[in-house]
């Protein structure tokens, strides 16, 4: 029973990273500049995110609901030890999901208010991504002391440090590589397609920076990453695996094969959260007190039995229907001519 | 204000902004429908008007109600750690199910929206009918895990900690069913009458009149029939509370001793402190007769409880008065309208008491809401986990409710301004068309 639920939380997290993580990426791309390209550039990502970003968000919602339906103890403590990181994070899901939304909604489709949208947005797509990477890299620390009411030790040393920050930094740069490599096969406008290519290929560079410097930030912390994927030749093997794909992809971008880039993307995604998953499992949150492990902190039997029946037979429904919502907008969308509003 | 009043004046403040979009969200999508329905049956292009200004319409307000719905399902967690390490396991089955229906109404909606020649026709009717059938089946579940925390069900209380959790009857609590119907007919009830006003407004405007008279129609037929049918559900509701907790009843009513042949104060301002009511106007024997079906009856007063286990008697009472007034009010509205309706026209001076009315449904809904969460307190979990018990340790909680609600004003404001550009575009797109 609690593996199917690890496996959704695990399966949910995933699909928000790729899904979701695209969308919070191309805020992050819209703020990089973009010359004359930026209205077209604009209606693209208008075209290709609006009728899925709801649906992208709702999977941060499943996480939750299985988390404090299942797992109380490990979302109490999170809530309380990572109380400001998670207020920072709802300010930028609330301005994110609405300035986006206004932007395209907006009746009167004037210059400086469309600006100014389309700033709220990027700047809350950044600010969101490297406060969900502050909050990851603060699971497993160490640091979560829930005994302390001291405002320090209790509030902001958990999540306070080199390490987070870089961790933070690494989302942003997986979700706007995410999104380049997404963007470029929802175009058929070739200067554009070629503008997503090179940020593809950029970020994906800065991404293996940035991961070097995770790697190095980590030897500050009580349990340095090289030691502990070194320990194991599974997690190792996970890890060398991912960085390989780094190589294909700066390879498959040139070659210009959007879908498999994407799948060969979404690939090294996974493997990035089964190296997390492995080199921590199983537990969810590490404290001062010890760890929290999801076999031990789980819920009654019969609040997981209903759990899961809902989220099998929820999935039967949601599946199915999202898989349509993909193919109504993707089948055509690469080709349909540029400019055209979806919803005239 | 300490960090227990600033946590419970967040929670009730999101609260209260979520549930104006929450309610708009489970309605409008059926008025859209209607008129997509009568387009697709005629062919008359103002309804096809009609549907894509109320889309847009939706979208935008949609998105906020779904940042402001992600904003609570976190601050339970937030604000009130010791209640849902107790509450998750047993009622986090209405919210998982919510979530499911959620899902599917974020797919529907973004099928319903961008998927215009996209569909054959019917079916893409029928995702915006599936839009407005998740919200409002969602809203029947949360509804139900805020029914459990009124009366608590599902599982045995030992030693400060649950046993034996039995995650269905806890949904199925005793009062899921009077506040889901009441719920949801004040969802049909506020947004009907406030659309049905502004389009009231914008006909007597004299600009494109024919779209405004068919949304008037559509509105009203919706916000009408649930006007009638809301003071019996309300009615329903008191049974229930008078059953189920006395204490909150009594608060209501102002009612501080226990009698039989209990009056119901009409009006009235109840003082705590010499435990009377001021000038109301008093129905002898009404209030047993109402609670019980008995105009004998007893009905039990303020003063069988502990003096810390009232709930603040003056706000809950003031804000039933408003509640009822607006019920019988907004039912004598439906009245009228299933009467005027009969006639060719609507007479002019119809319109105005309809755009008098556009706010009220929806102050009422804010007004039951508090009869229903304020009552409540004490308690959380009513007769057995106090508020105060369960508030988050982190200290500052003022920074945390003043974050919000620059944040929601801002972001109340902002759609406010949307939507009066949305309409003013279209007039003017209609203006020229003609
Ligand atoms: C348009 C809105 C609206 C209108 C006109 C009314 N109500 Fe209401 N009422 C609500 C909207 C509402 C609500 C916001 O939907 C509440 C809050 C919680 C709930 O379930 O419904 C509520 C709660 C609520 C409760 C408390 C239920 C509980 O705590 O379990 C009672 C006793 C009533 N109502 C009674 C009435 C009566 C006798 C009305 C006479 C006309 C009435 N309401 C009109
Ligand atoms: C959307 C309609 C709702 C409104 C307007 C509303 C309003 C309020 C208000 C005003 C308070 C503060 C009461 C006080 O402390 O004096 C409150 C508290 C609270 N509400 Fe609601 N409520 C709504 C629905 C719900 C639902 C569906 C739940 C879910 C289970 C819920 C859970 C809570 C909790 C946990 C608290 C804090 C504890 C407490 O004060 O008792 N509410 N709400
Ligand atoms: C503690 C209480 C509540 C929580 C945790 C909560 C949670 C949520 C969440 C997470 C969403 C976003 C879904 C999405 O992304 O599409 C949402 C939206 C929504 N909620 Fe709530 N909600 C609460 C109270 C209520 C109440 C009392 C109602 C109505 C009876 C309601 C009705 C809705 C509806 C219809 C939506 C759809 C979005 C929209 O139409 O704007 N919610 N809620």
């Amino acid at each position: 029973m609690i593996d199917v639920l690890v496996f959704f939380i695990g399966a949910s997290l995933l699909l928000y990273v790729v899904l979701g993580g695209s969308d919070f990426g191309a805020g992050i791309i819209e703020l990089l500049p973009a010359g004359r390209l930026r209205d077209a550039q604009k209606q693209v990502i208008n075209r290709a995110m609006g009728p899925v970003w709801e649906a992208n968000h709702m999977w941060l919602i499943l996480i939750v609901v299985i988390l404090f339906m299942g797992f109380p103890t490990i979302f109490t403590t999170l809530m309380v030890a990572l109380h400001i990181p998670m207020l920072a994070l709802l300010v930028g899901i609330v301005v994110r999901g609405t300035a986006f939304t206004f932007r395209h909604y907006d009746a009167v489709q004037k210059i400086p208010s469309q600006r100014v949208y389309t700033l709220l947005f990027g700047v809350s797509s950044l600010w969101t991504a490297f406060w969900l990477g502050i909050i990851a890299a603060s699971l497993n620390r160490g640091t979560i002391d829930p005994t302390s009411r001291d405002v320090w030790t209790a509030y902001i040393a958990p999540w306070w440090g080199a390490y987070p920050v870089t961790v933070g930094v690494f989302v942003a740069c997986i979700y706007a590589f995410l999104a380049s490599i997404y963007l470029v096969g929802e175009t058929d406008n070739g200067e554009l397609q070629r503008r997503f290519i090179r940020l593809g290929a950029w970020f994906n560079v800065l991404v293996f920076l940035v991961g070097a410097l995770v790697f190095l930030a980590s030897l500050g912390e009580r349990r340095p990453l090289p030691a502990a994927f070194l320990q194991d030749p599974k997690k190792l093997a996970v890890i060398v695996l991912a960085t390989v794909l780094f190589v294909a992809l700066w390879v498959l971008i040139s070659q210009r094969r959007p879908m498999l880039t994407r799948i060969v993307a979404a690939g090294q995604a996974a493997l990035i959260l089964l190296g997390w998953y492995l080199l921590y499992a199983p537990n969810a949150v590490l404290t001062t007190q010890g760890p929290l492990s999801f076999y031990v902190e789980a819920a009654p039997a019969a609040t997981l039995r209903q759990l899961v029946i809902a989220l099998v037979v929820g999935s039967i429904f949601i599946f199915p229907s999202l898989i349509f919502l993909l193919r109504v907008f993707k089948s055509e969308d690469a080709h349909a001519p540029a400019g055209e509003s979806a919803d005239e | 204000m300490d960090d227990l009043v600033a946590a419970r004046a967040t929670m009730g403040f999101s609260l209260g902004f979520h549930i104006v979009f929450a309610a708009i969200g489970m309605t409008m999508p059926f008025l859209m429908s209607a008129a997509h329905y009568v387009y697709l049956k005629t062919q008359d292009t103002v309804y096809l008007d009609l549907t894509k200004m109320w889309m847009k319409g939706v979208a935008i307000l949609f998105a906020v109600g779904a940042v402001s719905g992600t904003v609570l399902s976190f601050e339970l967690g937030l604000l009130w750690p010791g209640f849902m390490q107790h509450a998750g396991p047993i009622i986090g089955m209405p919210f998982s199910w919510e979530g499911t229906a959620f899902f599917i109404e974020a797919i529907a909606i973004g099928l319903f929206l961008y998927g215009w020649k996209r569909m054959p026709r019917w079916l893409h009717w029928a995702t915006g009918l599936v839009v407005g059938i998740s919200g409002f089946v969602s809203g029947i579940f949360v509804v139900a895990a805020n029914g459990w925390m009124n009366s608590p069900a599902g599982f045995d209380w030992v030693n400060g900690s649950p046993r034996n959790i039995d995650p269905v009857a806890a949904m199925f609590n005793r009062a899921w069913l009077h506040q889901s119907i009441h719920m949801q007919l004040a969802a049909l009830q506020a947004v009907g009458c406030a659309v049905g006003g502004i389009h009231a407004w914008l006909y007597l405007r004299g600009r494109a009149p024919a779209v405004h008279l068919k949304a008037f129609r559509i509105a009203m037929m919706f916000g009408a029939t649930a006007s009638l049918v809301q003071p019996f559900a309300g009615h329903f509701a008191g049974e229930r509370v008078a059953k189920l907790q006395p204490a909150k009843l009594a608060a209501i009513e102002g009612h501080f001793s226990t009698s039989s042949r209990a009056p119901l104060t009409i009006g009235g301002l109840p003082d705590v402190e010499t435990r009377t009511m001021k000038y109301g106007l008093p129905v002898p024997g009404l209030l047993s007769l109402l609670a019980h079906r008995d105009m004998n009856a007893e009905v039990i007063g303020l003063d069988k409880f502990p003096r810390e286990d009232w709930p603040p008697v003056l706000v809950v009472h003031v804000a039933f008065q408003i509640m009822v007034a607006i019920g019988s009010v907004l039912a004598l509205l439906a009245v009228v309208f299933f009467w005027v309706r009969r006639k060719a026209e609507f007479p002019r001076w119809f319109f105005w008491i309809v755009i008098a009315c556009a706010p009220l449904g929806t102050l009422a809904m804010e007004a039951g809401w508090i009869v229903t969460e304020v009552g409540r307190q004490p308690w959380i979990i009513y007769g057995l986990v106090r508020t105060r018990d369960t508030v988050t340790p982190v200290p500052g909680m003022v920074y945390h409710f003043y974050l919000f609600l620059a944040l929601y004003l801002g972001l109340a404001a902002t759609t406010a301004w949307l939507l009066r550009r949305q309409i003013m575009v279209v007039q003017l797109k209609w203006e020229g068309v003609r």
